[in-house]
């Protein structure tokens, strides 16, 4: 009982974590913001081992990069391109990750990269026969990609032990789920790469994460891959300066009674695994490390220019201080 | 020494490196013991090493490419054969996009050593000719490698496996089974980024890759009867180009004729005419001329085929113009 109220109170603790991040980061310009989605972060890469990699979806990436250990003030250096970042400013923050914490972002733009190289990352995890996992995630939009198809079936006839997870928000920008989506579900696609489709509440943040950690043992065990279809919504716009006007304001109205943040907290003060006043306080606590993270790396510097590095184009004596 | 074709020596490099180093695998569609890869790419390498490290895939070349990124990323030591270079567009996101970009970007948090195998050229099955080499190679951080003979293209697949970055590899089909040489049996690495003169000369000077490099040759032979003494230089990988190898060539001929199986347009060989000509104009008369590919798609029928790229002939002519008069 004790141990399962730990576990509740991680998990909501890093939901109120991701809240107060993604809350903040949203007034930063030309960010991409995950609000309303963070059980779908927090129950994909909660419990994993240090051996397992992730490659998350770009909304609630900085959360999942804090998760595997980076700093948020050097998270959030990286999205100002700041010389604190582990980048140094070479790349934008929000999409890519530092790859030292077993964690790939997006080296361009482009969706569907991160899961065909996540899949590859997963081949080499079982060639090495370490029992390392993937666990990458995406939007519903790029289900649609022909990485997302190529991927899933190529994991699935080398039977690799990947796990993909689909933050199903509803929208890819301002494209509703139904419109571009005619199957019946994400989760029904896997039945066409003969591996299990599992549907789950992603505003439940202990339902994705008991989801995740069945396709984990399953990938582990060498039976291969698991397709996750996470149900949520995103409360934020597409990027800090989306109104989300196109949002019906009757939908967005019964999300919000299905806050993943509010139902995490209701199922800890029915257990009694924390008060009200214990809740206020670590929210409390939240926010100010938030805050405190954000102005810092806001009075970080700028990088020298010798971070342009225009010899640095090719690896020629193997990795560096940097990747440690 | 062995007397091998260009064929047998790219599998043979291969089969060394699978030897030396046990996180080199290949990856591909129908490279296993059963068909041993497209015009026999990959023939024998099913039998000996098996299907852990012969791996064959569905028909998906961007999930190929992005299994090749990353299980390099993940520690081991990936070769991905597309089959021919007319798929690359199929990959062009993985590799340009994201892969050749992750040393720099991540600030060396990670490396891509990946060897991708491409067929092209005009070649006896009279398909999937095209090269599109100027998509990869305009990209930085992408090594660019085109063979022109056995020798050469078993030290340079060996070295494109050891290298730490991505590298992709053309192998020319009109060559692939055609005829042999001598190639050593010991460890023979020959560095990415070094040009090799296939010929000395002292009047022109001529750069040409893969198949235009024993066309270029041949030309030259004529060109000696006529009294035209032409210098063959074959820079091996596209990227990185050796310029210097050309810069001093060109410095004493004054004359630089660059010969390609591709388009003109984009074509790296026409970045290497301009550097040579930013470089070395205006000290003193500097004579430059291109022959390519007929600049609209491939046409099929043989005559034709032949007819759109640079010939013997064609090579004799641009020679020429250069050794004319102004």
């Amino acid at each position: 009982m004790i141990s399962e109220d730990n576990t509740l109170i991680s998990l909501y603790y890093l939901v109120a974590k991701g809240r107060e991040l993604e809350r903040q980061m949203t007034k930063l310009p030309g960010f991409h913001p995950g609000v309303g989605e963070e059980a779908v972060v927090v129950g994909s890469f909660f419990g994993l081992s240090d051996d397992d990699y992730i490659a998350p979806h770009y909304r609630g990436a900085l959360l999942a990069a804090h998760m595997r250990g980076a700093e948020i003030r050097r998270l959030v250096a990286g999205v100002l391109g700041k010389a604190t970042s582990y980048s140094r400013g070479r790349v934008r923050g929000d999409i890519c990750l530092p790859l030292k914490f077993n964690t790939l972002g997006m080296f361009s733009g482009v969706l569907g990269n991160p899961m065909s190289i996540a899949t590859g990352i997963g081949l080499s995890t079982k060639m090495k026969g370490n029992k390392g996992v993937v666990v990458t995630s995406f939007g519903e939009g790029t289900s649609n990609l022909g990485a997302f198809h190529e991927s899933i079936n190529l994991a699935a006839c080398l039977a690799l032990p990947v796990v993909y997870v689909c933050h199903n928000n509803g929208y890819a920008m301002s494209t509703r789920t139904e419109y571009a989506i005619k199957g019946a579900s994400v989760a029904n696609r896997a039945l066409g790469y003969g591996i299990p489709g599992v549907q789950v509440d992603g505003n439940d943040v202990v339902a994705v994460h008991q989801a995740v950690q069945m396709a984990v043992a399953r990938a582990r065990a060498g039976e291969g891959p698991t397709l996750i279809d996470a149900l949520t919504y995103r409360i934020s716009g597409h990027y800090s300066a989306d109104a989300n006007s196109y949002q019906p304001a009757e939908e967005r109205e019964a999300w919000l009674k299905k806050d993943p943040l509010d139902r995490i907290k209701a199922r800890l003060l029915s257990r009694g695994a924390l008060n009200e006043i214990q809740i206020a306080e670590i929210e409390r606590s939240v926010v100010e490390e938030i805050s405190a993270a954000i102005a810092e790396a806001q009075n970080d510097p700028d990088p020298d220019l010798d971070v342009l590095g225009p010899d640095d184009l090719y690896c020629n004596d193997g990795l560096g201080e940097n990747a440690k | 020494m062995s007397n091998l074709t260009f064929q047998e020596a790219v599998v043979a490099g291969i089969a060394e490196e699978m030897d030396r180093d046990l996180r080199v695998f290949h990856l591909g569609q129908d490279i296993g013991p059963v068909y041993n890869g497209a015009m026999h790419s990959a023939k024998g390498l099913g039998e000996r090493f098996g299907p852990a490290r012969i791996i064959e895939t569905p028909i998906s070349e961007g999930a190929m490419m992005g299994a090749g990124i990353g299980a390099a990323i993940g520690g081991m030591r990936p070769i991905v054969q597309i089959m021919f270079a007319e798929f690359l567009g199929l990959t062009v996101t993985p590799l340009a996009c994201d892969a050749a970009a992750m040393w720099y970007k991540s600030d060396g948090q990670t490396c891509v050593p990946l060897v991708v195998r491409v067929l092209f050229g005009a070649g006896p099955h009279r398909g999937h000719s095209e090269d599109y080499q100027a998509w990869v190679a305009s990209t930085p951080g992408i090594k660019v490698v085109m063979p022109s003979c056995p020798r050469d293209a078993k030290g340079l697949m060996k070295a494109a496996i050891r290298d730490n970055n991505p590298v992709v590899f053309f192998e020319h089909m009109g060559i692939y089974h055609g005829s042999r040489q001598e190639v050593p049996d010991e460890d023979h690495v020959i560095p990415l980024g070094k040009a090799d003169i296939k010929r000395q000369g002292t009047d022109v000077t001529l750069v040409a890759t893969a198949l235009m490099v024993q066309q270029a040759l041949k030309a030259a032979e004529q060109l000696q009867q006529q009294g035209i003494s032409v210098e063959v230089i074959d820079p091996r990988t596209i990227v990185p180009m050796d310029v210097d190898t050309v810069l001093s060539a060109v410095a004493r001929t004054r004359r630089l004729v660059v010969i390609s199986e591709t388009w003109k347009t984009g074509d790296p060989l026409s970045d290497l005419a301009a550097t040579v000509a930013e470089e070395l104009g205006g000290d003193a008369p500097l004579r430059i001329a291109r022959a390519g590919l007929q600049n609209t798609p491939r046409p099929f029928a043989m005559p034709l085929t032949r007819a759109a790229m640079p010939g013997v002939q064609t090579i004799v002519e641009t020679v020429r113009r250069v050794m004319e008069p102004k």
